[in-house]
């Protein structure tokens, strides 16, 4: 071979690792400086725009779904209500973008979306290299794997026993990094097929073209939960390979903004350590609970409006939307995934949900 | 039936045994053929595919999230686009009269066909067990099955043979029109698996059988109905010239119409139309009828060049001005009328003919541009209000309606003599060409807001639609600057004998038989970007490809479709076949009848 050929050859590879790599973070590096030229803050558009853009899942069993009416529904899709519920005091003020893995952090610098709420991890490099920041975690997850039994594994297994399978996954993910890295630490092998869309990965699963799917765990127990009548998948280790904290996360240097979508997730976590609900949120005791009095703005509601939003906000939310433990069960519990004893309890008893007061 | 066996015989014969090569090629396409269909057949029987999949979202894949309480619009959309096809189709119809022994022989040919694949479907098809990922096979249609299939179908044979025999010949026309009324019975009548929930949610199986379009099935009828009734009125004026001119026109007008009347329902305001539109349209009105009737006054004339002038400098200056949009659209209106006007308006009816099209055309510019940039009352509970199929005909529509008069601009431009028009156009052409249409869209929905003026914002879609206009329309427009290029010189210098100027050459010599030329390549681009319009999904837009790969492989509330990628793709594979598949064969016929080819 000549030099010509290997220089041409050497810089075409070093192109593809560079792709593969990082396709996530240089598209995004490219949008990022435009939008520090805005002036307006993102309330100030949204308000001007009468509707929020929020980025969530092109579909993601329990958290956004997609009915056949075009409508959708989801735990996801619910905060996005919620915020929305804050702003405008109306739900439905919101137009969904629907996003693969690889494309949200890019959509989300571009301004196409003010807020993207969609199983979205909390990592370090996410949070400081991609201009991002994250509002607090809404729900408590890990990574786990899917696989038949009719392969010889089953709730012990581990990562060590996949060696030499075909494992699915979607593009972009954490997930992709966590299992090839636990794989490797295992000192196996693996063939990694990654899609661009999650259902992609399942589908491919379902037709026995690749032997084990990877994702957040509640990802997993959704799929399992509504396509495996007869219990022929296992969901393994017990205990997750990762940890997945997923929350909102929206553009930096916007503390105005970053501080309306943590209270909208605090509000519901408050509300649901009062116990009031969408149904009785009207018939609170507002004098006894001086906390849900300020919350739902009854002197002034002064907390609310010194954010930008009017004094009933966070009562609008839960009036239109309902508290955490509503959307959590409304959404979940149909898959079969639970707060009670898990990460997702509240921190009372015993797990992670846990709200700043307010005051 | 007259078949000549041994004629029969020789044709395939010459056709396709010619030679040992061609035998053999013979041989390995059919093995080619077969195995595909086979495939096919076996995936679609397998009864692990669930088709109702399909069915069951058919309301997401058209309009996605669009409201039930406005499909009255759709409706209409999808009638009135019927109702036209029918019109031409009945026009431009050019067989007269058809015989039964002809007929016969269509409908045997179909038949033998399916018989053919009858015989040769396979029994098994693959099923993956949810166990074990192991494929397994199943039986489906098992020989014993067929048989009473296939003795109908020889039946039916044997019953075209018989009626063939008779000597019986009939207007076309007739013909069509009983068989058009064949899908509204099939739609009564006909039954279908559907998707039925029981008091708990749950699926019934197996689906209940149901009516066909059961919700849609009036519509449906109707819009079936006046396509008819339309493709008998277009045989009735099918030598009016007129008419065909106003159904041409009509196919200009239509799709602007609905984009921005119809399926909007836009939100006028009143007092504004009052105070800004109306006596804007009133202004320019006059000012054209009275350039039109006074430009052989001898002060006018002398003058007429400045201003014409002025007209381009105050042009160019609104489009950078705050007024309202109906001024901008209008002064350049105004600008091309009169560049035209001295050339035609010289003779008494050149003038009224003139009033008239100006007239018409201020008219509809204002009406559609009225509808088109007010905001739609319709509200698309969380997300826009395009989506589905109804996107992905939008983008090829709108791309081919905007991008075809610009193509024809910029290949004029390339042309012209002036060295700033050509070397503007050659450069959007060079630099729209140069770069790959991903790198455009991605531009559209990020780069594009920053080279927008502060404070004009556009919907993504209107985006889309503009750097897709752009695209197509720079290769129209070397496709045209190609027609061009075959005008031999002597037309020109003809043209020019007769005192022929400019504007008269252009656009009664050069652009005819250019575009004459292109037709191929016109329904070529229609087709691309028909099929390019899903490449929109990398931003984030829900075409219809979109929709069945990412969305309903995911719907698990209150019907799990989770693991049926697969049929929803062929599904949209089909779609997309039968369109392009129409389109082509359309333009095929098209082409036959200017003569193309044959000179
Ligand atoms: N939490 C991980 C994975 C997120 C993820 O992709 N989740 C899957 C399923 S749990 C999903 O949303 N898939 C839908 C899609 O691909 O659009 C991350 O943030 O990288």
């Amino acid at each position: 071979m000549n030099k010509k050929a290997i220089v041409f050859l050497l810089v075409f590879a070093m192109v593809i690792v560079a792709c593969g790599d990082t396709t996530e973070e240089v598209a995004v590096e490219a949008t990022e400086e435009e939008h520090d030229h805005e002036d307006e803050s993102t309330l100030e558009q949204v308000q001007e725009r009468g509707f929020l853009k929020c980025g969530v899942s092109t579909g993601a069993t329990g958290f956004t779904e997609v009915g056949d009416d075009g409508s959708y529904s989801g735990f996801d899709v619910d905060y996005c209500y919620a915020v929305a519920a804050a702003i405008f005091g109306d739900y439905s003020k919101v137009e969904f973008k629907q996003l693969t893995s690889a494309e949200r952090f890019t959509a989300l610098s571009a301004g196409e979306i003010d807020v993207l709420i969609r199983n979205t991890t909390w990592t370090q490099s996410r949070d400081t290299e991609l201009g991002n920041d994250f509002g607090p975690t809404t729900y408590y997850d890990g990574q786990q794997l899917m696989g038949r039994v009719a392969d010889g594994l089953s709730n012990s297994s581990t990562v060590a026993d996949i060696d030499g399978l075909r494992v699915c996954t979607n593009a972009g993910t954490t997930t992709e990094k966590n299992i090839t890295e636990r794989v490797g630490l295992a000192g196996g092998t693996i063939q990694l097929i990654t899609v661009e869309a999650f259902s992609e990965a399942i589908d491919k699963f379902i037709a026995g073209e690749c032997d084990i799917v990877t994702t957040d765990g509640s990802g997993l127990v959704g799929r399992r939960a509504v396509n495996d009548a007869l219990n022929d998948w296992v969901i393994f280790p017990t205990s997750p390979i990762s940890k997945e904290p997923l929350g909102p996360t929206y553009r930096s240097n916007d503390s105005q903004w970053a501080d309306i979508i943590n209270w909208t997730v605090y509000a519901t976590i408050i509300a649901d350590e009062y116990g009031v609900t969408k149904a009785n949120v009207d018939s609170a005791d507002l004098e006894a609970n001086p906390e849900l009095g300020r919350l739902f703005g009854a002197n002034d509601g002064e907390l609310q409006t010194k954010m930008g939003l009017d004094a009933k906000a966070y009562y609008n939310v839960i009036k239109q939307v309902g508290n955490y433990d509503e959307i959590f069960s409304r959404n979940l519990n149909p898959l079969g995934l639970y707060r009670e004893g898990g990460d997702n309890d509240r921190w009372a008893d015993g797990g992670l949900i846990y709200a700043p007061p307010a005051r | 039936m007259n078949i000549d066996i041994k004629k029969q015989t020789r044709v395939i014969k010459e056709n396709l045994f010619s030679s040992p090569v061609s035998t053999l090629l013979t041989f390995i396409t059919s093995y080619i053929m077969i195995s595909f269909f086979r495939g096919m057949f076996g995936f679609a029987t397998a009864p692990d595919k669930d088709w109702l999949s399909v069915l069951n979202n058919m309301q997401l894949y058209m309009v996605q999230a669009y409201p039930e309480s406005d499909f009255i619009r759709i409706w209409i959309c999808v009638g009135l686009g019927f109702i036209f096809s029918g019109l031409s189709v009945g026009l431009w119809e050019t067989e007269e009269k058809t015989s039964l022994s002809k007929l016969c022989l269509t409908f045997s040919k179909i038949v033998s066909g399916i018989i053919f694949l009858t015989i040769i479907a396979p029994t098994n098809s693959v099923v993956v067990s949810t166990a074990t990922g192991i494929r397994e096979q199943v039986e489906v249609f098992s020989y014993a099955e067929r048989i009473p299939l296939l003795s109908i179908l020889i039946g039916l044979l044997v019953v075209f043979f018989l009626i063939s025999k008779i000597n019986l010949s009939f207007n076309k026309s007739l013909l069509v029109s009983i068989y058009l009324f064949v899908p509204i019975i099939l739609l009564w009548i006909m039954k279908i698996p559907t998707i039925q929930l029981d008091s708990e949610n749950q699926r019934v199986f197996p689906d209940p059988l149901m009516p066909i379009a059961n919700s849609t099935k009036i519509p449906w009828t109707l819009i079936w109905i006046s396509f008819v009734v339309a493709y008998l009125v277009g045989v009735y004026f099918k030598n009016k010239k007129q008419f065909k001119n106003a159904v041409s026109i009509s196919w200009v007008l239509l799709p602007l119409l609905i984009f921005s009347w119809i399926f909007k329902k836009p939100l006028i305001d009143l007092n504004e139309l009052i105070r800004n539109d109306i006596p804007v349209f009133i202004g320019f009105l006059l000012i054209g009828v009275l350039t039109i009737y006074l430009i052989n006054n001898k002060i006018v004339e002398k003058f007429y060049s400045y201003y014409l002038g002025f007209l381009v400098v105050v042009t160019i200056a609104s489009l950078f001005l705050k007024v309202i949009l109906l001024v901008k659209a209008a002064l350049l209106l105004l600008l091309l009328f009169s560049a035209i006007i001295p050339a035609v308006s010289t003779s008494a009816k050149g003038k009224r003919s003139l009033t008239i099209v100006w007239i018409v055309s201020l008219t509809t510019t204002a009406f559609l541009l009225e509808g088109g940039t007010s905001t739609t009352q319709i509200v698309v509970p969380g997300s826009s209000i395009f989506g589905g199929f109804s996107l992905t005909w939008l983008l090829a529509i709108f791309g081919t309606y905007v991008s075809f008069p610009l193509g024809v601009l910029l290949a004029l431009g390339r042309n012209s003599s002036l060295p700033i028009i050509r070397g503007v156009c050659t450069g959007i052409i060079e630099l729209v060409r140069s770069v790959p249409y991903i790198t455009w869209l991605f531009f559209a929905s990020v780069t594009m807001a920053v080279f927008l003026p502060d404070g004009v914002e556009f919907n993504l879609i209107v985006r889309v639609l503009i750097v897709t206009a752009f695209f197509s329309g720079a290769y129209f427009a070397e496709n045209i600057r190609g027609g061009l290029q075959s005008i031999p010189k002597g037309q020109f210098e003809a043209a020019d004998a007769i005192g022929m100027n400019t504007v008269q050459k252009t656009s009664l010599i050069v652009l005819p038989q250019a575009l004459r030329a292109i037709v191929p390549t016109l329904v070529s681009s229609i087709i691309t970007s028909f099929k390019d319009s899903s490449l929109v999904t990398i931003i984030g837009l829900f075409d219809f490809l979109t929709i069945g790969r990412m969305v309903i492989g995911n719907q698990s509330i209150p019907i799990n479709f989770i693991g049926h990628d697969r049929e929803n793709l062929l599904f949209i594979a089909f779609v997309y076949w039968i369109f392009t598949f129409t389109l082509s064969r359309r333009s095929m016929k098209f082409e036959k009848r200017l003569g193309l080819g044959e000179r």
